[in-house]
């Protein structure tokens, strides 16, 4: 055998040990049947007197597909919940493919911190938070996500870059709480439910219909199929987080004004009326094709600028209504327009957030960052002077 | 029977030498320029890059990557020195100390600089077994963890350099890949690099911490092996001192991002946190899971860095105790590693002791410093004897500078 094929067949023995080495452990040591393994793609929190998981689960079926289910679960801590959880399920739940935690009213984030160091679920794990219970809202999604098909927190996943949505992930979300400003945020979900009277029948589809009221599953309680799966999604508005909790809930377009500021967001619709010789021209609408915010502070005299570069696209319709091919003008008025409706939004969001004491555009972290000698920890955001100043580029 | 096999392997000599530049090529060469180079580039970022940053972040916060920036440049400091060496020995490591400080001097430096190199190599074991039992293998016990690892270093340590140079010449193209993965990753979530400032708010704790932190340099030590058994080129020095320098980037690099993800939040650091923790701008499950596999793959060069390691420790031993014994050095060094792991390494509050104490520190900053520089200083002090020697005629003199390679090679004192 020459040297050459030695080292080929060395090389192959080589990445066959590694591979062997990387996966057989973690194989070995699991139940091989496929249906036997729990996975959870969701996971509620509530927190009153007992910490109380809600699992939406998926466990494969010896047949085609798999089932979608929930399980509800209590425990003193939530270590004990998540161990509750595995009993219930009769199986260890896999929580590593979690892709979405729904946060209830009255969850401290101190919780969250305890989630991301004790239990499996990983720090990019998407968060989002429920108008109430937690556990209410993860069994709303679970029949949405039957009834529409959609799998995992598709709807999250797509808003954090391809909507104008202020998302956050775990580890995210518990710096930003631990920086200088001490505020975090979080999307809030909400489903929309199909008005009275307008009818009603079985499920949307017949997987979901027959698999949904599974009832009891181990030692807790299982969601139901009885109820109605709602007819879309909503995440418009932001809840805000302080040290001890949440403070509150903004609206839209203080959600918007914090997403142009504190979220990697690339697209979005912005929408504005136009002053144009002499006519206002409605909701003339663009779409964003790129951001670019940055935060000037002013130590010395308290204040901070917000500087926003947008490029965006206007509509098409509205835009020839306005004759802009051949008018300058009318360029320059959808552009101020565009420019006025985004400083809107951000300073409405500063205020808005300023009354619950709650600070998301981190105007205090930048003091932090940038004048630690002049940065007084216990600072208030009413304090600070804010200007913005927004540039927008239509393509 | 192999013992005698590798003996004539690995050290041969060409030449009974009559010029000093033929004298260059008195011991076998077992490391190539490219080799080297890719050795240097292995040793710049694994143990960096693996679970330091963490320790850092968890007691010096946000400006750990500056402790560990210090740090690497310390070591690329020692690799200028050992690339030195390199170009201007004659012989190796330890001929040349033999020659200058005498065999009973040689014994005793050899003797502490392979407890030096047992000690990080026990490091790199324990960080090794807590990652992956934590974060991969979790059902597994580490004391079966342990054995195939140790296996596979003694494996190593009955091999030659020229062997262990090439397994990483194997496996480094896949290293590189998935570092490169990572990078792209890390680039295209984006992270908040602004949260790295400010920086040094708190001094006295950045110095002590980072003091205490030593026992991490010194990664460059293993490469008195290679002085005077590497075949050096024109620009091997140029191309070592790269490789060095973007290994010890990428360590800083990746340092950054994490400092700069968990600097507001270093308690939730542990263990089992890695680069795939760093995305904390997650683009969802497509990327995730090709980050945590490239994270995983490249911890292999843990694997490689802590075998020449062993490799260097077992090395020392022998020619402390005069014997080519490599097969029962490396046995006896395996149950030595085996003890201190299970008894001491294992245990986190223990291994925190042993490794940050200010002896241990101050030790390793000492053997990290003063092991290139006497390398370096008695280098050209044999180089100058034999060159002298050479001119003067002396054919004793002249003789001892290839002596103790000759005897090598009738298997007295293989390296």
């Amino acid at each position: 055998m020459t040297p050459r094929k030695k080292l080929l067949i060395y090389k192959i023995l080589l990445f066959l040990f590694a591979f062997i080495v990387a996966f057989i452990p973690g194989t070995v040591s699991r139940n091989m049947e496929v249906n036997s393994r729990v996975i959870v793609e969701m996971i509620g929190i509530d927190q009153g007197e007992e910490v109380e998981v809600t699992a939406q689960y998926v466990m494969p079926l010896e047949k085609e597909g798999t089932s979608k289910d929930v399980v509800t679960v209590k425990g003193s801590t939530l270590t004990e919940a998540v161990e509750t959880l595995n009993t219930a399920l009769g199986r260890r739940a896999e929580l590593g493919h979690c892709s979405i935690v729904i946060v209830g009213k009255s969850v401290k984030p101190q919780l969250l911190g305890t989630l991301m160091t004790v239990t499996d679920v990983t720090a990019d794990v998407y968060l989002a938070a429920a108008q109430d219970k937690a556990s209410e809202l993860v069994s709303d999604i679970t029949e949405f996500m039957k009834k529409t098909g959609a799998t995992d927190a598709d709807f999250i996943a797509y808003s954090a870059k391809k909507a104008h949505v202020a998302t956050t992930t775990l580890l995210n979300f518990l710096s930003d709480i631990g920086g200088a400003s001490h505020t975090a945020f979080m999307p809030v979900v909400e489903t929309l439910e199909k008005p009275d009277g307008s009818g009603g029948g079985g499920q949307s589809g017949g997987q979901g219909g027959g698999e949904s009221a599974s009832g009891q599953s181990g030692g807790g309680q299982s969601g139901g199929g009885a109820e109605e799966a709602p007819i879309g999604m909503k995440v418009e508005n932001l809840a805000l987080y302080a040290e001890n909790g949440r403070a509150g809930i903004i609206d839209r377009s203080s959600a918007r004004g914090v997403a142009w500021v504190s979220a990697p967001i690339e697209k979005g619709i912005v929408v504005a009326d136009v002053q144009y010789d002499g006519n206002i021209i409605k909701d003339v609408s663009g779409r964003l094709i790129k951001k670019k915010a940055k935060i000037k502070i002013d130590a010395a005299n308290n204040k901070a600028t917000i500087k926003v570069n947008a490029t965006i696209e206007p509509n098409g319709d509205k835009f020839n209504e306005l004759d802009a091919e051949n008018s300058d003008a009318a360029r320059k008025a959808i552009k101020g327009a565009f420019e006025n409706s985004i400083r809107n939004e951000i300073l409405k969001a500063y205020y808005d957030a300023a009354e619950y004491d709650c600070d998301p555009l981190f105007l205090g972290r930048q003091f932090y960052r940038y004048a630690p000698d002049e940065f007084d920890p216990d600072y208030s955001v009413d304090d600070i002077i804010v200007d913005a100043q927004v540039n927008v580029s239509l393509k | 029977m192999s013992e005698n096999n590798s003996a004539t392997e690995d050290v041969k000599s060409q030449s009974s030498g009559s010029t000093s530049g033929e004298r260059a090529d008195v011991c076998e060469k077992q490391s190539t320029s490219r080799q080297l180079v890719m050795i240097v580039f292995i040793m710049a970022f694994a143990t960096k890059m693996f679970l330091l940053p963490i320790f850092l972040i968890q007691t010096i916060g946000r400006d750990a990557y500056i402790a560990l920036a210090i740090g690497g440049g310390i070591d690329l400091s020692a690799l200028a020195v050992f690339i030195v060496c390199m170009v201007k020995a004659q012989t190796d490591f330890f001929t040349i100390l033999s020659a200058v400080l005498g065999k009973v001097g040689a014994k005793i430096t050899v003797g502490i600089i392979g407890l030096f190199l047992f000690f990080k190599l026990n490091i790199g074991i324990s960080e090794t077994l807590r990652f992956y039992s934590g974060s991969v293998f979790g059902d597994f016990n580490v004391l079966f963890m342990l054995v195939p690892l140790l296996i596979f270093f003694c494996a190593v340590a009955n091999h030659t350099l020229r062997a262990l140079c090439r397994l990483n010449e194997i496996i480094l193209p896949l290293i590189v890949v998935c570092i490169a993965i990572l990078i792209t990753v890390v680039a295209l979530t984006g992270f908040d690099l602004a949260n790295i400032f400010p920086s040094m708010q708190y001094p006295d704790v950045f110095k002590t911490e980072a003091v205490h932190h030593a026992a991490w340099l010194g990664d460059f030590t293993p490469l008195v092996l290679f002085v005077g058994r590497t075949k050096t080129k024109k620009h091997t020095a140029l191309f070592a001192g790269i490789s060095g320098t973007v290994g010890t980037g990428i360590a800083v690099f990746f340092a950054l991002v994490m400092s700069a993800a968990f600097g507001n939040v270093r308690v939730l650091v542990d263990s089992s946190t890695n680069l795939s923790s760093i995305l904390q701008y997650s683009l969802g499950n497509v990327y995730g899971r090709v980050d945590l596999f490239s994270s995983v793959i490249w911890s292999i060069s843990t694997f490689i860095e802590s075998a020449l390691l062993y490799y260097a420790a077992c090395r020392c031993f022998a020619f402390v105790i005069g014997k080519n014994a490599h097969f029962w050095i490396a046995l006896i060094a395996a149950l030595a590693t085996y003890l201190i792991q299970v008894c001491a390494m294992t245990d986190p509050t223990v291994f925190s002791v042993i490794v940050t104490s200010i002896v241990t520190s101050v030790a390793t900053l000492t053997l990290t410093v003063a092991t290139p520089a006497l390398a370096l200083v008695c280098t050209l002090v044999h180089r100058m004897r034999c060159e002298k020697d050479v001119s003067g005629g002396d054919s004793k003199q002249s003789g001892d500078c290839i002596g103790d390679a000759t005897r090598r090679v009738n298997g007295e004192n293989r390296i």
